[in-house]
C-alpha cells in the first residue's frame, strides 16, 4: 500500500519547467533554443530526453539543474524556484540536492576512485568517517569495491563512468542529472551505466534525468521525451516490465 | 578533507616543476644579492662592529664613519663625568695619499689612529693582541692581507702616507674597506700623518660602558651639551646602521638592490603564475564538475592558493639549501657575504609573496570552470 508521501511525490513533480525560454546570442546571431517549454519530471523514475544534437536537450538539462539562467518562465526544483536563488544559494542547493554525471568523466588524475567520491562529501560538512562510509557504500553499489584504490589512468572508460556515478550517488541526491553518460562507452559498458542509473531511480527514489541521443537507452527508461528544435515532440511511458540487472559485472 | 592540492602537486609534479624552479631561483637570487650587499656594505661599519666601544662621540650630522670631522678632545672629560662610562679613548680618522715602494699611482687610504694598548677599544675584535702591540712602535702600520697587491707593499717594507714615512709591521685580515684601503696605526703616528691644519682633535671619542645594555640611554643623555664645542653621541649599533644606511640609500646602491628585487619578483611571478594558470586550465573540467556538484568557488580558490603555497614553500626549501651551499662557498673564497635574520625573513616574505600573487592570478582562470560548459 503506497504511503501518503509516495502519493504526494507522484502528485508533486520533482522538477517542473513552466514556459521556459532560453536563447543564445553570438555576435548578431540570436538562437532561440527553448521557446516556451513546459514539462514535469517525476521522482523515482528514469526520464530520458532524446533527440538529435542541437535540439536543445543539453540546454534543457542545464536549465532544469540550475546550471544556466533562463530568459523567461519558471523552473521549480523540489519546490524551490531556481530563478530566485543567487549564485551562492544555487551552489548550496546543488550541494544538498543534486548529482551530476557528464559525458567526459572529469575525474582528477591525482586521486584514486575512493578519494574522487569522498572529495565532494567532505565539502558537505559531514564527518570524515561518515564521508568514508558513504564513499565505500556508493562504490560498492556501482560494483567497484575492489577498484577503490586505483587512479583514473588505471581504470577503463566504463569504470571511470561508474566512479563518476558513485561520486554523484554518494551525496544521496534527490535529483540526478546525466548528460550523454554512455556516448563515450561501448555497448556493454553503456548498458551497465544505464542499468545503474535505472536502479538508482527505483531503489533510492531519486529523480534521474538523462539526456542522450543514444537509441540503445530508450527501452531502459521509464519515460522518454523526444525533443526537436527546442520543443517536446512526444512523451512516452515504457510500460513493459523493466528487468533490473541483478549483478554488475566488473 | 581530501588533500586535492597536495595530491595533485605530487602526482603532477612535472607540471608544477617550472613554477617551483622559478620561485626557487627568484629566492636564491634575492638571497645572494642581499647577502652580498650586506657583506660589502657591512664593511662600512667595520670600524664600529669590529670595536668594543658602546657609545660613539663625533661631529654633529656625521652620516658615516668615514665622514667625521674633528671634535674637541676635552669632550672626553665631559663623557667621563657620566657614572655609566668606564673608559674613553680617542679615534683619529685621516684620509691619506699612499705611495708604496712600487709604483701604484694615486691611492687613497683611510688611516685609523687607535690606542694600541692591550685594553684598547678600537678594532679590539678585528685585530689580534700581538699585532695590536706592534702598533706602539712609531710609524708602524697594519694593513689587510687582501690589500697588499693594491698597495704594492709587503711585510716589513716602507711606504709613505701624505709624505710621511711608515712601515708595515703586521698583516691582518677582515679589515677591507669600501672605496679605499684601511691602514691602522697608533694615534701618535696618525697625528703625524695628518697634514690637515684644521684638524685639532680626534675625529671620534669612543666610550666603553659599565653596562653595554645602557648604550642607547647613555648616548641620549650625553647629547646636546655644547660647553666643549659641537659634538653628538650615538650608541654603537645606531651609528653602525647609520653608516650602512648611508651607503645603501644615499649612494644609490640600495635603490639598485630594490630595483633588482622588483625585477626578480616580476619575472618570478610571471613564470609562476603562468605555470599555475596552466595547471588550473588542465583541471578546469574537474573543477567545473566539483562546482556542479555544489562545491563552492571559494573552496576551489583555496585549492589553487594552497597549490601556490606549496610551490612557494618547496621553491624556498630548494633556494635555502642551495643558498647555504653557495654562501659557504663564497665565505671560503673571501667573498664578503653576510646574512642576518631580517634579511632572510625579507627573502622568505618576497618568495611567499611571489607565490601568493601567482596564486591569485591563477585563481582568475577558475572563472572558466563554469559547469554549464560541461553540457554540450
Amino acid at each position: 500500500m503506497p504511503t501518503a508521501s509516495a502519493i504526494e511525490s507522484t502528485v508533486q513533480p520533482a522538477l517542473r519547467a513552466e514556459a521556459v525560454c532560453k536563447a543564445f546570442v553570438s555576435g548578431r546571431q540570436r538562437t532561440q533554443v527553448l521557446a516556451g517549454l513546459s514539462l514535469s519530471i517525476n521522482a523515482a523514475e528514469l526520464t530520458l530526453i532524446s533527440g538529435p544534437s542541437g535540439c536543445g536537450k543539453s540546454t534543457l538539462l542545464a536549465v532544469l539543474s540550475g546550471l544556466q539562467k533562463i530568459d523567461s518562465g519558471r523552473v521549480l526544483a523540489l519546490g524551490s524556484e531556481l530563478g530566485q536563488l543567487d549564485l551562492r544559494a544555487l551552489e548550496r542547493f546543488r550541494l544538498q540536492h543534486t548529482g551530476f554525471v557528464f559525458q567526459g568523466f572529469n575525474l582528477f588524475p591525482a586521486l584514486n576512485a575512493f578519494e574522487q567520491v569522498e572529495l565532494p562529501l567532505s565539502h558537505m560538512g559531514m564527518s570524515r568517517d561518515e564521508a568514508r562510509a558513504r564513499a565505500r557504500r556508493s562504490l560498492e553499489e556501482v560494483g567497484l569495491a575492489h577498484r577503490m584504490k586505483l587512479r583514473p589512468s588505471e581504470l577503463s572508460g566504463g569504470e571511470k563512468q561508474r566512479v563518476a556515478i558513485a561520486r554523484a550517488l554518494a551525496k544521496e541526491p534527490e535529483l540526478l542529472f546525466a548528460d550523454e553518460p554512455t556516448s563515450a562507452l561501448d555497448a556493454a559498458n553503456g548498458q551497465m551505466i544505464i542499468d545503474i542509473l535505472h536502479r538508482i531511480a527505483h531503489t533510492h527514489g531519486t529523480t534521474v534525468l538523462c539526456v542522450s541521443h543514444d537509441p540503445r537507452l530508450v527501452i531502459h527508461a521509464d519515460r522518454v521525451l523526444a525533443m526537436e528544435d527546442g520543443r517536446i515532440l512526444s512523451d512516452r511511458r515504457n510500460h513493459a516490465p523493466i528487468i533490473d540487472s541483478k549483478e554488475i559485472p566488473s | 578533507m581530501v588533500a586535492l592540492a597536495r595530491k595533485t602537486l605530487i602526482y603532477e609534479w612535472r607540471r608544477f616543476l617550472p613554477a617551483m624552479l622559478a620561485v626557487g631561483f627568484a629566492g636564491l637570487l634575492q638571497l645572494l644579492q642581499i647577502a652580498l650587499v650586506l657583506g660589502i656594505f657591512g664593511s662600512t661599519s667595520l670600524y664600529i662592529t669590529g670595536s668594543s666601544a658602546d657609545v660613539w662621540v663625533g661631529y654633529p650630522g656625521t652620516q658615516s664613519v668615514g665622514q667625521g670631522r674633528s671634535i674637541d678632545a676635552d669632550v672626553a672629560s665631559r663623557i667621563l663625568m657620566d657614572p655609566a662610562v668606564e673608559r674613553v679613548e680617542q679615534y683619529l680618522w685621516v684620509d691619506g695619499d699612499w705611495r708604496g715602494p712600487r709604483e701604484t699611482g694615486g691611492l687613497s687610504v683611510f688611516v685609523s689612529g687607535i690606542d694600541p694598548s692591550a685594553n684598547g677599544l678600537m678594532f679590539s675584535k678585528a685585530l689580534p693582541p700581538d699585532l695590536r702591540q706592534r702598533l706602539a712602535e712609531p710609524d708602524a702600520i697594519i694593513v689587510d692581507r687582501s690589500d697588499l697587491q693594491q698597495l704594492g707593499v709587503s711585510l716589513g717594507q716602507r711606504a709613505t702616507i701624505n709624505g710621511h714615512a711608515v712601515r708595515v709591521v703586521g698583516i691582518s685580515k677582515g679589515l677591507r674597506a669600501l672605496g679605499g684601503v684601511n691602514v691602522l696605526c697608533s694615534l701618535e703616528t696618525a697625528r703625524r700623518i695628518d697634514n690637515d691644519p684644521t684638524d685639532n682633535g680626534p675625529t671620534y671619542l669612543v666610550a666603553k660602558l659599565r653596562d653595554p645594555a645602557q648604550a642607547d640611554a647613555v648616548a641620549a643623555r650625553l647629547r646636546g651639551d655644547t660647553a666643549f664645542g659641537p659634538y653628538t653621541t650615538w650608541s654603537a649599533s645606531d651609528f653602525a646602521s647609520r653608516s650602512v644606511r648611508y651607503w645603501m640609500f644615499d649612494t644609490g646602491a640600495g635603490a639598485g638592490v630594490l630595483f633588482l628585487a622588483g625585477i626578480v619578483f616580476l619575472v618570478g611571478a610571471v613564470i609562476t603564475s603562468q605555470t599555475l594558470i596552466a595547471a588550473v586550465n588542465g583541471s578546469v573540467l574537474e573543477y567545473a564538475t566539483l562546482n556542479a556538484l555544489g562545491v563552492g568557488v571559494a573552496a576551489l580558490r583555496r585549492v589553487v592558493l594552497e597549490q601556490a603555497f606549496w610551490v612557494g614553500a618547496l621553491g624556498l626549501l630548494g633556494a635555502g639549501l642551495l643558498g647555504i651551499v653557495l654562501l659557504l662557498l663564497a665565505r671560503s673564497q673571501n667573498v664578503p657575504v653576510v646574512l642576518n635574520l631580517p634579511a632572510a625573513l625579507a627573502c622568505i616574505a618576497l618568495v611567499m609573496g611571489l607565490a601568493a600573487v601567482s596564486g591569485l592570478a591563477a585563481m582568475r582562470s577558475l572563472r572558466r570552470a563554469d559547469p554549464a560548459t560541461l553540457l554540450r
